[in-house]
């Protein structure tokens, strides 16, 4: 086929514009001295690099949510098991720099571990667990998807199902026998390749990465919801029994999604394990996927952009209200949540597409709005004279 | 109010006492017994003993009691008259009373009479042979049972002088057990496995620990034999009531659950969304209770502690089911139709309600008090069932029969079906279905109100109280199928015996709840729709 | 009344399309369809009337593969069996079906709607990597030539008008080139001016492809048809020409039976 030369679109420009400003230019302010007016902070810095993870997570759950229809509950369910499966290659990274200086985390010492559970081995290895935050996922995914997907549970049924399912690994992993640090988790990281993990370049290194990864993936969906399939899975949402009446196996497209974002939300966290540097099965209550799914609300669901916005808004808001007034912020939240379900359907995306739309509609785009306020203005002006 | 309560049952006990103080001026009730025991406190050694051991026979057997048990605490004194005479007196409400003749003491007091641990033992058994002549037939199994255990021989006519003539079944019962683990210690090996035999009839638990002694001991093979027969079947027995006992915490359970998910159940056949706030509306019910204590508490002291649970309950059904109703008409009338998007909404009105109660009640739970008359259990066969989960069942199964009477029977009951089957076709038939909706939904949360009061009558009471049963309540809606009550009371039934039993059979409760999801997973795979689906003939279901 | 096949009576020759032998299906002890044996030519158009709740609708589901029969076995071209296949299995055997309401893909373009219909791969690998080649393309336009939509290419098929969704649906049928077309109740909510079209429509596609059609609207099945089968109960009361129908004694003691009762 041949595609005729196009310009870059507005739109195009604007992905290069922010990714350079994210990946490039973000991290080299970082290097300034600190006396510079346009200096970021370390602390900044890592901040973002979280908000960034978090913007995979959201995108995961639209790619179910907002592209397949699939309000799935448990997608911080992977992205836990992503940051798990990489927190135990840091974890014995930490090797005898720990508390107990034993080879084994020091949570292990405390519970008269001798030797490394057999599952815990392979974690010596940084591209085994790269992998495994990806596979783990994955797995989970598709034994949980396809049970679910082959009995046709969908809608509610399947947003309750995930996040049971959610609740179920909760549970497991506050268990302490289960091996995996109990309600305290991991932490105390040291050191990562061989790296200072703390170190500001180490975690510059890490947001680089993040940012990378974000943009990799984002630019990933935008091709995946263009080609057919991206077409069928919206058709899916749209009405499933049509897609089956058109031969295709809902199942199977259903299950592919699924396991594709599980695998994003586990990148996630892999990413975000070693830039927050502790992680606990709190961080997989039930409450947390509903947090995820709030952002893609507000950001805007069914769009690739909307989960990235709602994500690093809704979590910049987040660290603002929770110094700021800290008491308040459950309130802000659930508010924020109600009013933009209520009103706001299409989120910030949305919002800022009418009014795109709305002032390109007026006679000389923005410049005849600007206009015709005045104009009122003054005509008010007049009318109280 | 509470002090006057104080003041007349003061008067009423001091009337009491006057009555009895004068009696006993005239004729010296009680027989030999004030002789008696005023004889032992003044005796001393092996003779005191015996004098104590003796006291048994005393006529009166609760004063005996009453001044052996200060007698042990040291709260015996001796007074000495002009004539060098020992008189040993005990205060009766701060004043001197004497013991050979029940006055008041005329002389000046004296000091209290030493006792030594010897003595307080010889005196604690002669209180506990007496326990088995005490009024209260509690009283009695309690000595019974203590002096079976320490397996003198000496007591074993006491025990069969009694036995016959001992009417309270549960008394004759620890009686017989008594005399069998009594006799477990004679010499003759004839007489023990008797005993064992005996024993093993009775399913007797306290003595599970003597019939393995001589389950173990192959000298007398007999013997043996007889005590692990008893055992197996004591074992069986034990196991037995176990199951009843683990069934009856799964049913009890299962109430609560029922009690909860019904709202759900209802609410979510009707708008086809599962309230994430329903947890909350629990909670609301719950502090409703807490409210209704203090007031009633700060209005009529104790006995408001009596009564207020009576009042809580209809307090905690309306004020859930006006937040419910607010709720419905603030937020969720907008989004019937789209039921993803209403879950999420109500998932923030869940949020803010709950901050909300950390605002009003604090973060920590609140004590709730029970009412005294559903604190304590009964017994049938060694399983004990406790009067307020005896009540959750039972107030569920009220709920449940009220609420199908609603549904059925009622003018509003057939619009809440109408609407929950099409609502589409109901309102073009004139039915005023966001009227429905809104007493509907009232109606739900209502139901998540009196599942909070239980609540709070089982266990602490918290901001997050609802997050603790929301999943399950999930479970149960969805495993029950949607808008079926049949298939909610069913489902609650099986999932809250279903957790229960694999606690207790895995001994970890967490493992018990995981797998008791899993099941529910799989068990969807064979049924999508619930236990009892709804089957729809429309082509986009 | 000569050529009038009695119910359950089984023709002779064997080269079936669609050939339904002693079904049964229960709902909750409802009877949907009672012991019902039908059988078609390739090619033909045969039209379903019945009343409402005859199991017109539910012999559908039978054949898409929505519900699974109780009992008794549907087979297609022959020798395929439907009973154990799921409802995607069966459609890309070549069996396709337009449902009562228009259910297109309301947030895609007509042209894409015909895309994700158009024969061929439905694996996921296929259509995450599939590349669209000119003849699809002519085989969409040629499509929206015959269902006369190609005004509407880049139209959101939510935004289409009744009857244009309805010819849509018929379009995504024919872009599956299905062997087999189910047709439920094409005219429904259509004009006189619309529904005279969709009937020349369906016409045409005879003989190439077989079809069932079912409808409630006899100016419409008297348009059409050339062999009538009366559904009643969940069991075939009589097949026939729409005359022999219209003059059967049950047929109307069935229908104005029904509306004296009323």
């Amino acid at each position: 086929m041949t595609q005729s030369k196009l310009p870059l679109s507005s739109e195009h420009i604007a992905i290069i514009v922010i990714a350079f400003l994210g990946i490039v230019v973000a991290p080299y302010l970082n290097t300034l001295p600190p006396t510079s007016w346009l200096y970021i902070s370390d602390f900044t810095l890592n901040l973002w690099g979280k908000y960034l993870t978090l913007a995979i997570l959201a995108i995961s759950v639209d790619l179910l949510w907002g592209y397949t229809g699939l309000l799935s509950l448990g997608q911080s369910l992977f992205f836990i098991l992503g940051g798990y499966a990489f927190g135990m290659y840091l974890m014995l990274q930490i090797g005898v720099l720990g508390q107990s200086k034993s080879e084994l985390p020091d949570f292990m010492v405390f519970l008269g571990y001798t030797q490394l559970p057999w599952f815990w081995r392979a974690s010596h290895s940084f591209w085994f667990s790269v992998l495994a935050a990806l596979w783990v996922p994955a797995l989970v995914a598709l034994v949980f998807g396809y049970l679910a997907f082959r009995s046709r549970i969908k809608g509610v049924y399947f947003s309750i199902l995930t996040q049971a399912l959610t609740y179920a690994a909760c549970l497991m992993f506050f268990r302490n026998d289960t091996a995996m640090g109990g309600n305290n988790g991991f932490t105390d990281f040291k050191l990562i390749l061989g790296y200072d993990i703390r170190a500001p370049e180490t975690q510059r290194a890490l947001y680089i990465i993040t940012a990378t990864t974000l943009l990799l993936i984002y630019l990933g969906c935008r091709w995946l919801t263009s080609t057919k399939f991206g077409k069928v899975q919206q058709a899916i949402r749209d009405s499933e029994n049509r897609v089956l009446f058109s031969g295709y196996s809902t199942v199977s497209y259903k299950l592919f999604i699924f396991v594709l974002s599980s695998m994003i939300a586990g990148i996630g966290g892999m990413l975000y394990v070693p830039q927050v540097g502790i992680i606990n099965p709190s961080d997989m209550a039930p409450d947390k996927s509903l947090e995820a799914v709030v952002w893609v609300a507000v950001g805007g669901r069914g769009t690739l952009v909307g989960p990235i916005v709602g994500a690093v808004s809704v979590n910049a808001l987040r660290s603002y209200s929770t110094t700021a007034f800290p008491e308040y912020w459950l309130f802000l939240q659930g508010l924020v949540f109600i009013l933009v379900v209520l009103f706001l359907p299409k989120g910030l995306v949305g919002l800022w597409t009418s009014i795109v739309e709305y002032i390109s509609k007026q006679e000389g785009g923005l410049r005849g709005v600007w206009a015709s306020v005045m104009e009122s203005l003054m005509k008010r002006k007049g009318a109280t004279k | 109010m509470k002090l006057l309560y104080h003041n007349i049952t003061r008067l009423l006990l001091l009337f009491l006492l006057a009555g009895t103080l004068g009696l006993h001026a005239q004729t010296p009730s009680g027989g030999n017994t004030r002789q008696l025991i005023t004889e032992a406190i003044l005796s001393s050694g092996d003779e005191q003993k015996k004098k104590i051991s003796e006291l048994i026979n005393a006529d009166d057997v609760a004063l005996t009691s009453t001044i052996l048990t200060k007698w042990r605490k040291s709260e015996v004194y001796i007074a000495t008259d002009a004539g060098d005479k020992k008189v040993p007196y005990t205060l009766e409400e701060d004043k001197p009373i004497r013991i050979d003749n029940g006055q008041p003491l005329t002389l000046p007091q004296g000091s209290a009479v030493e006792t030594d641990g010897a003595l307080r033992k010889a005196i604690a058994s002669t209180l506990n042979l007496l326990g088995i002549a005490d009024p209260d037939p509690k009283v009695r199994q309690g000595a019974v049972a203590k002096l079976g255990g320490q397996q003198k021989a000496e007591y074993v006519p006491l025990f069969k002088a009694r036995l016959e003539k001992e009417t309270n079944a549960q008394v004759k019962y620890t009686l017989k057990e008594a005399i069998a683990i009594t006799e477990l210690a004679d010499a003759s090996p004839e007489i023990q496995t008797e005993a064992l035999k005996t024993l093993g009839s009775l399913y007797s638990k306290r003595s599970g620990d003597l019939l393995k002694k001589f389950a173990g001991d192959p000298s007398v093979p007999e013997r043996q034999a007889a005590a692990k027969s008893s055992l197996v079947k004591l074992e069986n027995y034990l196991s037995f009531c176990e199951t009843i006992e683990t069934m009856f915490r799964g049913v009890n359970y299962g109430s609560v659950l029922l009690i909860s998910a019904l709202g759900l159940a209802i609410t979510f056949g009707l708008m086809g969304v599962i309230n994430m706030a329903h947890g909350e509306l629990i909670v609301v019910g719950a502090y409703s209770v807490y409210v209704m204590e203090g007031w009633f508490t700060r209005a009529f002291g104790d006995a408001g502690l009596q009564w207020y649970f009576i009042a809580a309950i209809p307090f905690a059904f309306v004020n859930a089911a006006l937040v419910g109703l607010l709720l419905e008409r603030s937020v969720i009338r907008f989004l019937y139709n789209r039921p993803l998007e209403s879950l999420l909404a109500t998932w923030g009105v869940s949020l803010v309600l709950q901050q909300s109660f950390r605002y009003i009640f604090g973060p920590n739970n609140v004590p709730i008090n029970s009412p005294s008359w559903l604190i304590g259990n009964f017994t049938i066969l060694d399983i004990s069932f406790a009067y307020n989960r005896i009540f959750v069942v039972c107030f569920a199964a009220l709920i449940i029969l009220l609420t199908w009477l609603l549904l059925t029977k009622t003018p509003l009951g057939l619009l809440i079906r109408a609407v929950m089957q099409n609502r589409e076709m109901a309102s073009c038939v004139g039915v005023r279905t966001a009227q429905v909706n809104m007493l509907t939904f009232a109606f739900g949360s209502g139901l998540a109100g009196l599942a909070g009061a239980f609540l709070a009558q089982l266990g602490n009471v918290g901001p997050n109280l609802g997050q603790a049963y929301i999943i399950d309540c999930f479970m149960t809606v969805v495993v029950g199928g949607v808008g079926n009550i049949i298939g909610t009371v069913c489902s609650a039934i099986s999932i809250g015996v279903a957790t229960q039993t694999l606690e207790q059979v895995l001994q970890n409760s967490v493992l018990g709840k995981i797998t008791v999801l899993i099941t529910i997973i799989l068990f969807l795979q064979i049924r999508p729709g619930g236990l009892f689906p709804t089957k729809g003939r429309g082509l986009e279901d | 009344m000569k050529h009038l096949v009695q119910a359950g009576e089984k023709p002779t020759h064997h080269d079936f399309i669609l050939a339904a032998e002693g079904v049964n299906k229960v709902f909750d002890g409802f009877k949907a369809i009672t012991n019902l044996n039908f059988y078609m030519d390739e090619g033909e158009l045969r039209t379903v009337i019945g009343p409402n709740g005859a199991g017109k609708t539910t012999f559908m589901d039978l054949i898409t593969g929505r519900t699974k029969p109780t009992s008794g076995k549907i087979t297609f071209a022959g020798n395929i069996e439907l009973n154990p296949l799921s409802a995607d299995q069966i459609y890309r055997l070549g069996i396709g079906r337009k449902f009562q309401n228009p259910t297109v893909y309301i947030h895609h373009t007509v042209y894409d709607n015909l895309l994700l219909s158009l024969k061929g791969s439905r694996s996921v690998f296929s259509t995450l990597f599939g590349k669209v080649t000119s003849t699809d393309k002519d085989r969409i336009y040629s499509i929206l030539e015959t269902i006369g939509l190609t005004e509407c290419v880049h139209m959101l098929a939510g935004t289409l008008a009744h009857g244009k969704k309805q010819w849509l649906e018929i379009g995504m049928l024919l872009a599956q080139d299905a062997r087999l077309l189910l047709v439920d109740e094409p005219a429904a909510g259509l004009s006189d001016e619309e529904t005279a079209k969709t009937g020349e429509l369906l016409l045409s596609l005879a003989g190439k492809h077989s079809l069932i059609v079912i409808e409630h609207d006899m100016v419409f099945v008297r348009q059409i048809a050339k062999k009538v089968t009366v559904l009643h109960q969940g069991s075939i009361l009589c097949e026939g020409t729409v005359d022999e129908v219209q003059n059967n004694e049950r047929v109307r003691e069935v229908y104005l039976g029904r509306k004296a009762a009323h």
